[in-house]
């Protein structure tokens, strides 16, 4: 595959590969899906600009959900009320102010974006995710 | 054998409304996420959402669902004891509680734990659940609590309210509840109150219990009523704080208002009900509550107008009462605003003293009872367990050690009969560190009895000793010396001082006599017979164990019965006489099956016992298939009471049970699992039969045989080795065919198995959307139900997955 790049970020110089992005977000929508995201489903994105916008963004359109960005300057006050006003049910932040602001919403589970895949590696996960072969719990 | 249950679920009190995805997403999760955690304010429906989704869940899982409630328990240090106990899982002797806990979850299929409310308790319920999961892989926790645990494998889920109308609709999951709810009350609403219930239904932020409080007053006020009315509770509120979140403030606005329109009488009873602990009845009710204003006879119809305005639930089946625990809360407030939190939790403790003292006395102490009483008095004195924890830490909290401490006495519920043996020593402890200058000597001796008898279930026998010895110094009432006596002639003949333990049998039994005691008879009787058997004084020992057998059957207690039939039995075996023996045993297991199924756990280490030996014996008289059903049940027994010790007995009976069938491998297998068992948890054995069968086996198996057999068995897990023997089972061969899989059409359609195909070559999603003439989000999507539909989590095991299966051809 060619090393196309597709994105920089500006803070830090690092540049994210084409088949960073495709892997990553593709890691990162099968996680949506075992989160429950389901085709129509809003996703609330609220992450400042960056590779991790890009690949979750591209991750909930692939799962056929609708990418809702909440840019991540608002104060806390704005941050409620537009997460207040959506329906979403999944919210995807590291921003500590949106994780309150989700306080008294519809938000049923708030993810960060280091549980849908770290950085740099898009085959492990941390937090939330968990390999296939854990647990014996049946599968649904 | 009674079945063992697989859920203690409780029954619903009502029907449940809405939250159709989130109940079926939830399932999905738990399937993935070891803790789940229902995170949400009180009244937002946490703990009736779980209980659906465990209910849904329970079907999968074998070793059970099991509802922990845990806003029963005050202490951190009972939320292992309460786990413990609602899984059946006994303490063994000189062990930590959570080791066995460990022990008996590792052991089984999926099982699912729901902690509920865990908010008191936050910190030892994340060390609990971190420790389970960490330990048994089959195990999930959901979890309800108003904040998370806040450990590293737990996913949380935020319980939001019930959906709000978004037009007029009545379709909300809000206005479904409320509907439903006034329909419950027996009010009609037509089509015209729709847009009043829409307006309540949002002032009450789609919040269910305070839905629920509102349509329980609907056969007074209408809606519209009721929505005027809380808006006014929201300007008035001043409980509470004012900086809370708003659905906090909404729900206590509407608890507030619920309560406010009680009678006066009403008010008082609901406030008192809060000191209960868990479920209560009538009788309780009326013996703590009735206190001026209240009259005895009034409370039947209190409690009836409190569960009209569903503050009180009530399950008919059980015919017991029950608070919600955002109503307890509230109500244990009221309680201390009114200045009557002493009064009624030192009425509540001394009346728990007085039934207790009254069950006991029936079960035990009164002579000339029938049966069928005892055994009801012993009921009811189990079912008051959550109760006596409440009552004997207010004990403690105001200092009454005297009550406390006769409170323990007389709870054989904290006994290491049923109980944990921790938990009697842990109550005891924490009384004497009291200032006990009210306390008189007897009593100091009494609680000394009690302590030594919970330390003998521990293992911890000098410490038991020295305490046996002291209380007996001091002890007065003869009924508890006698007590006394024969825990001392147990303890020392664990010791090998089997002279002393003649004495004290002799002097129990002598004291018993003298007043007339048939229960402490029979226990001295069985002292002296145990002695005698020791001693190798086998006619002797027959003699006492006879006449021990007909004063238990005189008092009629089903254990006591036991025992002296299970002696018998020990008896008969030491003379080589296998058929009484079987037969005493027998009728042993047939009493003790009798009490378990009447009272949850009670006596079940003796009934695992019985079996194991009834088994053994019956292997032994070539009775195979009795002795195969008598170990299997023992086994179940104490698999599930996580008593290894008694797992490693049906090991050493199932290996009896393989040589006398003679299955010399199956006879080797299981005695080396047992020996393992028993060095993993520290037990020590005679090692003279497994010399023996070790012998026969290398004598006829060889030696090269014999020893791979042996490290073969250690090395297996317990419950295998099992199933070795019950099953006739032999371990698949390590080498062997290779599974072939089914031929099976491929999951994938074509249009995923050309992306899949693509992606073999290392192609982006641009390029592979450039190949095929499609956009890249439609390749980023196909990459997503492809991963589903394959289990993966990656882009490369795609492509592996790709090059192994090429696509159908058309």
């Amino acid at each position: 595959m060619d090393e196309r790049i597709v994105m920089v970020d500006s803070g830090t110089g690092l540049a994210l590969t084409e088949r960073q992005l495709d892997e990553r977000s593709a890691a990162a929508s099968i996680l949506l899906r075992r989160r429950g995201v389901r085709p129509g489903d809003t996703v609330l994105i609220c992450l400042s600009v960056g590779p991790a916008l890009l690949v979750v963004t591209d991750a909930v359109i692939a799962v056929g959900g609708i990418a809702c960005p909440v840019p991540a300057e608002l104060d806390e006050a704005r941050l409620r009320e537009r997460i207040r006003d959506s329906s979403a049910r999944v919210m995807i932040t590291d921003l500590r102010a949106a994780v309150r602001a989700a306080e008294e919403s519809r938000v049923r589970m708030v993810l960060g974006a280091a549980d849908l895949g770290r950085h740099g590696d898009a085959l492990r996960q941390s937090g939330h995710g968990e390999p296939r072969t854990s647990g014996n719990w049946p599968r649904v | 054998m009674p079945d063992l249950p697989r859920h203690n679920l409780p029954v619903e009190p009502n029907r449940f409304v809405g939250r159709e995805r989130d109940i079926d997403e939830l399932c999905r999760l738990l399937g993935r996420a070891r803790v789940v955690t229902l995170c949400g304010v009180g009244g937002i429906g946490k703990t009736r959402l779980a209980l659906q989704v465990a209910a849904k869940g329970g079907p999968r899982c074998p070793e059970g669902v099991w509802l922990i409630e845990l806003a029963r328990i005050t202490r951190p240090e009972l939320v292992i004891e309460e786990i413990a106990r609602v899984l059946g899982v006994r303490q063994e002797g000189g062990r930590p509680l959570l080791d066995t806990l460990v022990a008996r979850l590792r052991g089984g299929g999926p099982c699912l734990l729901l902690l509920d409310n865990c908010e008191h308790l936050v910190d030892e319920c994340a060390d609990v659940a971190a420790a389970l999961v960490a330990s048994c892989r089959q195990l999930a926790i959901l979890a309800t609590s108003r904040e998370p645990l806040r450990i590293a494998s737990e996913l949380v889920w935020r319980v939001p309210p019930l959906d709000l109308p978004e037009g007029g609709g009545s379709d909300a999951e809000s206005v479904r509840l409320f509907l439903e709810r006034a329909t419950a009350a027996g009010t009609r609403l037509g089509q015209e109150s729709l847009p009043d219930v829409v307006r309540l239904c949002r002032a009450l932020d789609g919040l269910p219990l305070a839905l629920e409080l509102a349509a329980a007053r609907t056969s007074l006020l209408s809606p519209a009523q009721i929505a005027d009315r809380i808006d006014d509770r929201f300007s008035l509120l001043t409980t509470g704080e004012r900086t809370a979140p708003a659905r906090q403030r909404t729900l206590l606005a509407a608890v507030q208002w619920s309560h406010d329109l009680l009678s006066a009488k009403e008010q008082v009873l609901l406030r008192r009900l809060s000191v209960f602990a868990g479920p209560f009845d009538l009788g309780l009710t009326e013996r703590v509550c009735a206190v001026p204003p209240i009259a005895e006879p009034e409370i039947v119809d209190l409690l009836g107008g409190l569960i009209h305005k569903s503050l009180v639930l009530y399950d008919e089946g059980r015919g017991h009462y029950w608070l919600l625990e955002t109503i307890r809360r509230f109500a244990a407030e009221r309680l201390a605003e009114a200045a009557e939190r002493e009064a009624v939790r030192e009425r509540h403790l001394s009346v728990l003293c007085e039934l207790q003292e009254r069950h006991f006395a029936v079960e035990v102490a009164e002579a000339g009872l029938p049966w069928p009483h005892r055994l009801a008095a012993l009921i009811r004195s189990r079912s008051l367990l959550d109760d006596l924890r409440a009552a004997l830490d207010w004990a403690v909290e105001s200092g009454n050690v005297p009550l406390g401490l006769r409170l323990c006495f007389n709870s054989t519920g904290l006994l290491p009969v049923s109980g944990n043996p921790m938990e009697i020593v842990g109550c005891l402890e924490r009384l004497l560190s009291r200032d006990l200058t009210r306390v008189s000597e007897e009593q100091l001796a009494q609680a000394r009895g009690c302590l030594a008898y919970g330390l003998e279930a521990r293992d911890e026998l000098s410490r038991s000793l020295d305490h046996a010895f002291q209380s007996l110094v001091g002890l007065r009432d003869p009924f508890q010396r006698c007590v006394m006596h024969s825990l001392l002639t147990m303890v020392l003949l664990r010791t090998g001082r089997a002279d002393e333990a003649l004495g004290h049998a002799e002097q129990g039994l002598a004291l018993a006599t003298a007043t007339g005691d048939a229960w402490n008879q029979a226990a001295g009787l069985a002292g002296l017979s145990a002695v005698a058997l020791t001693r190798g004084r086998l006619r002797e020992a027959q003699r006492h164990g006879e006449q021990a057998l007909a004063r238990a059957r005189e008092h009629g207690h089903r254990w006591m019965m036991a025992r002296g039939a299970t002696q018998l039995g020990a008896v008969a075996e030491a003379r080589g006489d296998l058929v009484t023996a079987w037969d005493h045993y027998e009728t042993a297991i047939a009493w003790l099956r009798e009490l378990a199924g009447g009272v949850e756990l009670c006596g079940t280490v003796e009934l695992a016992r019985s079996l194991a030996r009834g088994g053994r014996v019956a292997a032994m008289l070539g009775e195979f298939a009795a002795a195969r059903e008598r170990l299997a049940a023992s086994l179940e027994l104490s698999r599930r009471t996580g008593q290894r010790q008694g797992v490693a007995r049906c090991l050493v009976g199932l290996s009896v049970l393989a040589e006398a069938e003679g299955d010399l491998d199956g006879a080797v297998l299981a005695a080396a699992a047992a020996a393992a068992l028993r060095e993993s948890i520290g037990q020590r054995f005679a090692t003279g039969r497994i010399e023996e069968l070790l012998g026969r086996a290398r004598a006829k198996l060889g030696e090269g045989r014999t020893t791979s057999l042996w490290s073969r068995g250690r090395s297996m897990c317990p419950d295998e080795a099992a199933r070795l023997v019950l099953e006739g089972v032999r371990p698949a061969a390590p080498a062997g065919a290779a599974v072939t899989e089914p031929v099976r059409r491929s999951p994938l359609t074509a249009r995923e198995h050309e992306v899949a195909a693509l992606l073999t070559r290392g192609l982006s999603n641009r390029a592979i959307a450039g190949e095929l003439v499609i956009s890249p989000a439609t390749v980023a999507r196909h990459i997503a139900n492809i991963m589903e539909k394959l289990g993966y989590t990656s882009r490369a095991q795609i492509a592996v997955w790709a090059a192994e299966h090429p696509a159908p051809s058309a």
